[in-house]
């Protein structure tokens, strides 16, 4: 199941590589990209309270624990 | 997650700008040409952003954000629940600043208050660990709630299964084989952290730096990390890559409440003994790496993965955390019968494995929705460690812009993890928890308590006897049996019963609202609920029903984008002589020069101005305790300082408290200003024992060991009007009229200890006044070349008889004027006196507070005091930052003139920020 999901994620992530390739966006062709609901995080303020939460009660890992020092969540 | 940010932020500002150019209303004639190409330039992101990661085109903007997270009550089954649920609220600042065109500075402070009620072991319900709590009624007695109570023996049947009692009688339900959370209720704790980001940024390159440090009262980390960006195929891939190290150390003070009955024989060596109390020390490590890549797919979707992989090493277990275990004696299976056994419960400190690796792999798809202009987020993460906690996460958003300004995103997320591998509700041991020592020849062996070293045996006539056989003087000593206690070795390394690792789902759904304000000022409030529930986790139920339990979030932001306000504002400025690039030049304002400490000092200049500020307040009372001006002694506080009934036992050693207010103020008219104050306060106090003290009184809250309370949340709100009186060059007067609403709570309790309530905590402890309050003030400001000087009258009056406590605070006057000197054009200095009359608060608690020293006696509040203070203003007149004002004042106490008894105090420091536009 583990190895599954690895495999997955690492051909989607082929895939998009790949697809990178066939691609050409004249700067004029991106502007729907640019718009403020496709940013890859449209509420950064909120989802740093997110992860405090879902952190001091789910015990998932974080992709980027690299912000690091999340607190005791001792509560 | 910063990298993420920065698109955010730099994403807004492209669509900021677009917004900007669609309002030509806003644009000078002179430059509106250029302004306008210049925008439409911009609205056109591949001409000078990288469209999939952030340039360094961001703006400036600062953010403050109000979170409350609200638990709902746990289920106990047998017993009422009166303990209140965990609540917390977060207060979190942020800034992002461009230093040049390629170095960004961003940092982020938070605070954290959370207090209630969480679960400090698991065990079966049979054990009647949650004590009921009896009391009294018209109606006969009731039970009112519940007390942990972890030390206790339980029957069980032959295959171990639990057998129910009535916890008041005794009488044998029968077999009940569910388990339940243990919950003890927490005193307020805080949490503040800070960190910072440095970033440099190339064409097609970035790199960041960044660090900082979390501090509570149990628990330190600091942390340092470095991450970058590559950019490759005309920016239409990203390749993400950082890593991080962080360093944590735990000083645990063991719940007094918990500490006689809790078992630590696995941790005596990280246990020091200070003052009364336990401390359970640890250290930890944790080592970071990340890599990801975001991939444009076509006009219209994106796609981003990440894989994350942490090591950490050290001390993981939460030190307020035991498991039950159940010891059965295996002699009393011996008896070849089949009536009940007696199992004996104990809890020890959790046990977890000193190092875990943790694997994150997530995946991310954007898709534009074009016929509603919308966007539809879809994420999925999975995670495995060598805990053996998997973890599913599916989370969709719909951004959905409205128009006008708004935009409205609602959100679901479903969660799923497996139990990690030493989870266990509770645990069974085949060992006696403590036992009788023998000997070689199976005689029981006795000791002195008083020389636990030396050993005795009894002869078959109960004679005690030395270890040469000798005959003892058994009057001469106080033997008692020896014991042992159980083996370790028989339990398993490792054992949980915290919830968090064990296997369940969680649904969760909410609703974010934006709103666009004009002028670059954001306002966002967004609110979810989450259910946690056992049958919800991914292949079949986690069987851990007992522990779920639901919360629910709210937030609130408000953001101001500096750059896009001067981007329109250096446009309407009549005076944009120096408009270049968006900066404008700003009018000096005499506001400038008035001291941080100072509330309602200044107005705006004319109608339609906007000024946003933050405001933070911090005084400390430390050192002697006073009768009226005079240090008194430890005895007489302990006779005379608290009432003729009731002598004091304890004086607070110091109070702290904080407070950070968010100001906002908005000129309808040039007469006329409206002011809206939201606060945020915290409070730190630690007590000790009066020398000379009375014996404790029985069922009275006494404190015990080193540890101090805090408490901290939303306080009180103002609402002030300013009306301008007179005003002629180089003079200013004007006229407050405020009200403060009771927005702070004043029924914040300690916790039960001991089975003793707490008792409502002390009247400077409370948040707010809990009562509607008039505020007029009267203020009148002076100009001349580089001098400034100023006065103020300012009052507070109560306007009700009690708040919901019973009480009101006193009424406050309080008169000062300064003086001040411009030593640059943008930095001045003041000079200021200070008198400050407080009356006495009147009327008392209505409810149970522990009144073990002067601060929980009303007479003992408010007096007369004389202050001097010196302050810095820094106002930055033009550039990019033009706007801003910068404040730091110290106030230092020269005279205290008590009421009654109290602390006296040490100092005050205000420093305010505010940008006016």
């Amino acid at each position: 199941m583990k190895i599954q999901r690895s495999i997955l994620t690492i051909l989607i992530l082929a895939v998009s590589v790949g697809l990178s390739g066939c691609i050409s966006l004249a700067p004029w062709e991106r502007g729907n990209l640019a718009k403020p609901q496709m940013a890859l995080d449209p509420h950064p303020m909120q989802s740093v309270i997110r992860a405090h939460n879902y952190g001091s009660r789910e015990s998932g890992a974080s992709v980027n624990a690299a912000g690091g020092g999340g607190g005791c969540g001792c509560f | 997650m910063n990298n993420t940010q920065a698109v955010g932020s730099n994403k807004q500002d492209a669509h900021n700008r677009e917004r900007c150019n669609s309002n030509p209303t806003t644009s000078p004639v002179k430059n509106g040409a250029l302004q306008a190409l210049t925008a439409a330039a911009l609205v056109l992101p591949g001409l000078v952003l990288s469209t999939v990661e952030a340039s360094n085109v961001s703006t400036d903007s600062f953010s403050f954000q109000y979170s409350r997270f609200q638990e709902g009550k746990r289920n106990l089954f047998t017993v009422p629940n009166n303990l209140k649920p965990i609540e917390a609220e977060v207060i979190h600042a942020s800034g992002n600043l461009l230093l040049t065109d390629r170095v960004k500075f961003s940092y982020n402070y938070s605070r954290d208050t959370w207090a209630g009620a969480t679960p400090v072991t698991t065990a079966p319900l049979a054990a009647n660990g949650n004590r009921p709590i009896l009391k009294n009624t018209a109606d006969g007695l009731v039970t009112a709630g519940a007390s942990p109570f972890v030390n206790t023996q339980i029957l069980l049947d032959r295959q171990l299964n639990p057998i129910r009692q009535d916890p008041l009688t005794g009488q044998v339900i029968g077999k009940d084989t569910r388990a339940v959370e243990i919950l003890s209720s927490a005193s307020p704790e805080t949490r503040n952290a800070a960190d910072f980001k440095l970033g440099y940024e190339w064409n097609e390159a970035a790199v960041d730096f960044g660090g900082g440090i979390s501090v509570e009262k149990d628990f330190n980390s600091s942390y340092g990390n470095v991450s970058g960006r590559l950019d490759f195929n005309q920016k239409l891939t990203s390749l993400k890559f950082g890593s991080g190290y962080s360093s944590s150390t735990t000083s645990a003070i063991l719940d007094h409440d918990l500490v006689p009955y809790l078992t630590k024989t696995a941790y005596l060596n990280q246990i020091e003994s200070r003052g009364g109390s336990e401390i359970l020390h640890g250290s930890r490590q944790d080592w970071m790496g990340n890599v990801g890549l975001t991939q444009i797919l076509g006009k219209s979707s994106l796609l981003n993965a990440n894989i994350g992989y942490t090591h950490s090493a050290g001390f993981m277990e939460n030190p307020y955390k035991a498991m039950t275990v159940i010891f059965v004696d295996p002699e009393s299976f011996n008896n070849n019968l089949d009536t009940p056994i007696v199992g004996n419960v104990r809890a020890l400190i959790e046990q977890r494995p000193d190092i875990r690796n943790q694997v994150a792999i997530s995946s991310q798809y954007i898709q534009h929705i074009r016929p509603l202009d919308a966007a539809l987020h879809l994420n999925y993460k999975f995670s495995f460690d060598d805990w053996g906690i998997n973890t599913n996460t599916f989370v969709a958003d719909w951004v959905q812009p409205l128009g006008s300004g708004w935009s409205l995103t609602p959100r679901v997320r479903y969660y799923s993890q497996e139990a990690a591998n030493f989870y266990q509700p509770f645990l069974f041991s085949r060992q006696a928890f403590s036992q009788n020592a023998v000997d070689a020849s199976g005689r029981e062996i006795w000791v002195d308590a008083n020389n636990p070293n030396v050993q005795y045996v009894r002869d078959n006539n109960f004679n005690l006897l030395d270890g040469e056989g000798k005959l003892v003087n058994e009057s001469l000593l106080n033997v008692q049996p020896k014991s042992v206690p159980f083996n370790a070795n028989k339990l398993p390394d490792n054992f949980s019963s915290d919830h968090r690792l064990s296997g369940y789902g969680s649904l969760s759904g909410g609703v974010t609202l934006n709103k666009q304000l004009v002028r670059g000022v954001e306002l966002q409030a967004g609110f979810e609920y989450y259910t946690r529930a056992s049958t919800l986790k991914l292949g079949g139920s986690g069987g851990t029903s007992f522990a779920d339990f639901d919360f629910y979030v709210a937030n609130a932001v408000i953001k101001v984008n500096v750059e896009q306000f001067n981007f329109m504002g250096g446009g309407s400025s009549s005076s944009g002589s120096g408009a270049h690039q968006g900066h404008s030049v700003h009018k000096h304002h005499h506001g400038g020069q008035i001291p941080a400490g100072i509330m309602y000092g200044h107005m705006l200049d004319k109608a339609g101005d906007v000024m946003v500020g933050y405001r933070f307040m911090h005084s400390r009372q430390a050192g002697d305790i006073l009768q009226g001006t005079r240090v008194v002694s430890d005895q007489t506080v302990v006779d005379q300082g608290c009432s003729d009934a009731l002598n004091c036992r304890f004086v607070p050693t110091y109070m702290n408290m904080n407070m950070h207010m968010l100001e906002v103020m908005y000129a309808p008219t040039h007469w006329l200003n409206v002011m809206l104050m939201p606060s945020f306060v915290d409070m730190g106090m630690n007590i000790r024992g009066l020398s000379g003290r009375s014996a404790p009184v029985p069922g009275v809250h006494e404190h015990t060991g080193i540890a101090g309370h805090a408490t901290g949340g939303v306080g009180d709100t103002n609402v002030t009007s300013l009306i301008k009186l007179y005003t002629a060059p180089g003079h200013w007067f004007h006229l407050g009229l405020g009200f403060s609403a009771p927005t702070g709570d004043v029924g914040r309790q300690f916790r039960r200890v001991f089975q003793i309530d707490g008792g409502i905590a002390h009247f400077d402890m409370q948040l707010g006044s809990g009562t509607w309050d008039f505020l007029p003030s009267l203020t009148y400001t002076g100009e001349h070349d580089r001098w400034t000087w100023g006065a103020q009258l300012y009052g507070v009056k109560r306007m009700e008889d009690q708040n919901k406590s019973g009480y009101r605070l006193g009424d406050l006057f309080q008169a000062t004027t300064w003086g001040g000197y411009r030593l640059m054009p943008w930095l001045s200095a003041t000079v200021r006196g200070i008198y400050t009359g407080k009356d006495t608060i009147r009327g008392d608690f209505n409810v149970f507070n522990g009144r073990i020293g002067p601060q929980d006696f009303p007479s003992n509040s408010g007096g007369r005091f004389w202050d001097v203070g010196l302050g810095l203003n820094a106002s930055i007149p033009r550039g990019k930052y033009a706007g801003n004002r910068l404040s730091f004042e110290w106030l230092q106490p020269i005279q205290d003139d008590v009421n009654g008894y109290q602390l006296e105090r040490k100092g005050a420091l205000a420093a305010t920020w505010n940008y006016s536009f």
